[in-house]
């Protein structure tokens, strides 16, 4: 293959590019940036550059008069070179060159992926800043020159003119909403707006305009929809600063605890549009408060980005889930494109945009994507595990060259639904139990105050000092007749009081059942006997693992050590699990924040091959394998048979 | 050049457990049985050692049972009505390993009789008989947590195998087992996992893995045999392969019960061609071969009059 030398002119530059290569092309590699608000597909006309010297072939175009083409002009992105050439690039279709910040601003520039009009300020670079700062949508401040007999061009042309020299947007779109307004709105305003741009699909479009500088209240929500609670982040797009997260229970549940039974009442008469807002309900309340707490108004939220499994992304865009659990197990959509959040019923600005992270398949969804994403689990040559220990324990397996994802539905005990005591970690919930062997407890509720009840890794905690004390057997069962009041019978069986009625907040002891265990159990088992098919079925052994990432809604609390007691998570060297918090919120907020944590979200989505459990014949017998504390083979978990004395 | 043949080498050796103790062992037992020992799945003598063959016992209630196959009462109908008259009839006549006495009295469906009078029952068959005893609760957990302990209490020193310990009630009965010096069984759903599970809790209580039998649960032929044979097979494999102690030990399979609750075992066709007792019969020889411990809770085997035409039949 022959190479040609391609000079760009006035500057000078050169580079060498394989023959046949467009011109365009050249020029992002010679570093000389034309404009090309289509992104190379022909269409715009704006990438006018002159041939001086030198054969080229050039689609035919409409873009170019007969008398330009005389002159040499041809379209950089349509011609490609047959021989060494000389090109000229006339002022018109030069991007002044300090409107690229970066490499990777050049890189992306031409996928239409970037732009600066978004880059509104440079924060210092902290672990938020691992990717582009380029949000989902953002506001921009404009003073417009007010049109002269000269400067006629028209009001949108005029915006558009004006927002593109702030940066290289390729594809720009306006609503005829914001089309019908304009003309007035501009004179009002004295041709000082703020514009809202936002990212939709590849192309950026003029959300909204609206008169005066209101670029500060620019701020958006990222959105963890679980299937047992929803959290809400309220982020500002200019600072990327989180400025509060609200978690609220998904008042789905009251139609059912998992997805299945879900998305069966979904069938029901009536039973996909309940669904529907009872997530919108929760949404909007949660936005609400945020909103409120902060002195802001709906209207400044111009952004929403949802990760959610699939299922809850159906029924927050109030899309039949039927599909989902009948076989071949197939969605509606995994790539939902970016829509206005009203369409789905939030409420924010009205023309803000809601967009929903993408999914594997039907049981590995936006949350898992943007956990892989949120984990750094896809970016490094080491193999590492993801587990997301939600009502789905979803786990993924990989590097940055492979990723392979099951889910394993654990049940929602870990998030404090379906345990007597359980609930959120919140204010009053008990993260932190000690119990010794004359069965005193000592525990500790986060926020300092009285205990309401008992949180994931409350129960974490729990189930490891009951068993260390021996107060519970391997199988979960509570040891009768021991001596301590703390133990006695229940409602529902045995039961062990972590916290009497009068330390605790409300009227009533705050207990662990023997019912509870077995549902905790049951939870874990399902969690490892996941990750223990994953890495069989890829040919892995614990050891292989570098990291093993644990995400889930614990809080800002998980001790590691009962964890693998328990036998939740493998027992690997301890300082290769790294508790994460909420990987799928924190996902969704740096793909909020930048168009290029979206895209990679989107590759990760494309990469990952899903794993299907319930067609594994091994699975069952993993899980009960794994339906023991911490497990039925002891030489699966030496550190913890060392500490139990077994 | 000669064929040498490959000799599969186990790491691990399967438990003896002995059952029944004579009086110079603080029993009153004529003759005692020992099961396992076995360094090698069975019957391959040239590669392994079967130092104890297998043993059958018979099942025996203590009350009437009114839904048996009329095929399998015949021989007894008699004596039924007396579990010391029947076990040594078993005895006796048809030269059991064993007896399994099945407390089936204390079955709030079958008469809810008293502790004191089930226990007394025990003792008269301890009594009448000089073989080994099974002593089987009437499986219902309550029930069993009643009367298992007080007869475990009456045969005290007898080294009897008692049934059955599960996951979900094992307490009561390994704490009488342990205190009286018996052996136990540890039953699970045809899960291997389960077993073992069971074993560990049993023995986590200080129960010693040497006097535990596992009890698998099994099915007839054409009932789930092969998975359940699969799951033992497995068991042993893990037992005697990987060398795990928690499921090296004898396997005690209920082959009669199986058999016999097959629909053929009750169709008249087959009874009248005098062949339900070789249903029975055929299942329980295919199986007595891998535990080293069974029993039915009918009677088979050896001693069936119906077993050497029954396997004519089926070629």
């Amino acid at each position: 293959m022959s190479e040609c030398k391609v000079t760009f002119y006035p500057e000078g530059k050169s580079v060498t590019v394989e023959k046949g290569e467009d011109l365009l092309h050249a020029a992002v590699a010679a570093r000389v940036y034309i404009n090309s608000s289509c992104g190379g597909d022909g269409v715009c006309g704006r990438c006018r550059v002159i041939i001086k010297k030198g054969e080229v072939v050039s689609d035919p175009t409409g873009r170019l008069s007969d008398g330009e083409r005389e002159k040499g002009y041809c379209l950089a992105c349509r011609t490609t070179v047959k021989t060494d050439v000389d090109v000229e690039v006339p002022p018109e279709s030069r991007l002044e060159e300090e409107q690229i910040l970066t490499e990777e601003a050049k890189v992306s520039r031409l996928a239409g992926l970037y732009s600066r009009a978004e880059e509104i300020e440079v924060i210092s670079e902290g672990k938020e800043s691992l990717f582009t700062h380029s949000p989902l949508a953002t506001k921009v401040y404009l003073e417009l020159p007010p049109p002269t007999l000269q400067d006629n061009i028209s009001d949108l042309e005029r915006l558009y003119r004006e927002i593109r020299r702030g940066g290289d947007i390729p594809i720009m779109q306006t609503g005829l909403a914001n089309v019908k307004r304009l003309g007035h709105l501009l004179r009002e305003s004295n041709w000082r707006v703020t514009v809202t741009l936002g990212k939709r699909n590849g192309t950026v479009e003029i959300v909204f305009v609206e008169p005066g500088d209101t670029s500060g209240k620019n701020y958006g929500v990222a959105i963890d929809v679980g299937t047992t609670t929803v959290v809400a982040q309220l982020v500002n797009l200019n600072t990327r600063q989180v400025l509060s997260t609200k978690a609220t229970h998904n008042i789905q549940a009251s139609y059912g605890e998992d997805v299945i039974s879900r998305i069966i009442y979904a069938s029901e008469k009536d039973g996909l549009e309940r669904l529907h807002h009872a997530v919108i309900d929760c949404i909007n309340g949660l936005i609400s408060s945020l909103v409120q707490e902060h002195n802001l108004s709906l209207n400044d939220i111009i952004a929403v980005m949802c990760a959610g499994n699939m299922t809850m992304t159906h029924l927050l865009l109030r899309v039949d889930p039927s599909y989902l659990r009948r076989e071949p197990y197939v969605p509606t959509a995994n790539f939902v494109p970016v829509i206005r959040a009203s369409e789905a019923g939030i409420k924010t600005n009205p023309r803000g945009l809601l967009s929903c992270l993408p999914g594997v398949s039907s049981y590995v969804g936006g949350d898992i994507t943007a956990g892989t994403l949120a984990s750094g689990l896809s970016d490094s040559e080491d193999i590492s595990l993801l587990i997301d220990v939600g009502t789905n324990g979803e786990i993924v397996l990989g590097n940055k060259d492979w990723l392979v994802c099951c889910s394993s539905s654990a049940g929602p005990a870990f998030e404090g639904c379906g345990v007597k005591c359980g609930m959120r970690a919140v204010k009053g919930a008990i993260q932190r139990v000690e119990i010794n062997s004359r069965y005193e407890v000592k525990y500790h509720a986060i926020g300092e105050g009285k205990p309401r009840g008992i949180c994931g890794s409350g129960f974490i905690d729990s189930l490891s000092e009951l068993l260390k004390a021996g107060i519970i057997d391997r199988s979960g069962r509570m040891k009768k007749g021991l001596e301590t009041p703390r133990l006695r019978e229940g409602e529902e069986g045995l039961e062990f009081i972590l916290a009497w009625e009068q330390e605790a907040e409300g009227d009533h002891d705050i207990v662990v059942s023997e019912t509870d265990i077995a549902n905790l159990i049951r939870s874990k088992g399902a969690v490892y006997a996941g990750v223990s098919v994953l890495i069989r079925s890829m040919g892995l052994r614990f050891e292989d693992l570098k990291h093993i990432y644990i995400a889930g809604g614990f809080g800002n609390y998980l001790n590691i050590e009962k964890a693998v007691l328990i036998g939740l998570l493998p027992d690997i060297p301890r300082d290769r699990i790294h508790f994460i918090g909420n990987s799928s919120l924190t996902g969704a907020r740096q793909a909020m924040l930048s168009y290029e944590a979206l895209n990679k979200v989107k590759e990760i989505a494309h990469k990952m091959t899903y794993f299907e459990l319930s067609v594994d014949p091994i699975f069952m017998d993993e899980y009960t394998a794994a339906l023991f504390l911490p497990h039925t083979d002891m030489k699966l978990f030496p550190s913890v048979g060392e500490k139990l004395g077994l | 050049m000669p064929l040498e043949l490959v000799k599969e080498e186990w790491m691990g050796k399967i438990s003896e457990v002995t059952i029944g103790a004579t009086k110079e062992e603080g029993g009153s037992r004529t003759s005692v049985v020992t099961v396992g020992g076995e360094t090698g799945l069975s019957f391959l003598p040239s590669e392994s050692e079967m130092p104890h063959r297998p043993v059958v016992a018979m099942e025996v209630w203590d009350v009437v049972p009114e839904d048996w196959p009329e095929e399998v009462v015949k021989p007894f109908k008699e004596v039924m009505d007396d579990p010391a008259r029947w076990s040594k009839k078993c005895v006796d006549e048809y030269g059991a390993d064993l007896i399994c006495l099945r407390l089936q009295s204390a079955h709030s469906d079958f008469g809810n009789v008293p502790v004191d009078k089930v226990s007394e029952g025990v003792k008269k068959v301890l009594e009448a008989v000089g073989v080994p005893l099974i002593i089987l609760g009437p499986g219902q957990d309550d029930r069993d947590n009643e009367v298992l302990p007080r007869c475990s209490e009456v045969a005290k020193g007898e080294k009897c195998l008692f049934g059955d310990a599960t996951q979900d009630n094992y307490k009561t009965l390994v704490a009488a087992c342990m205190a009286d010096g018996h052996n136990i069984i540890g039953q699970s759903p045809i899960d291997i996992n389960i077993a073992k599970q069971v074993n560990i809790l049993i023995a986590d209580m200080g129960f010693p893995l040497e006097r535990i039998v596992i009890d698998p649960t099994t099915g007839g032929l054409g009932y789930g045999l092969e998975y359940t044979y699969s799951i033992m097979e497995r068991a042993r494999l893990a037992a005697l392969g990987a060398g795990d102690k928690t499921l090296a030990l004898p396997i005690i399979c209920r082959v009669g019960q199986e058999a016999w609750r097959a629909s053929q075992g009750k169709r008249e066709r087959f009874s009248r061609l005098g062949h339900s007792f070789g249903t029975g019969t055929s299942v329980g020889s295919n199986y007595s071969c891998f535990p080293s411990c069974s029993r039915g809770r009918y009677p088979h085997h050896a001693s069936s009059p119906g077993r050497g035409k029954c396997e004519a039949d089926d070629r």
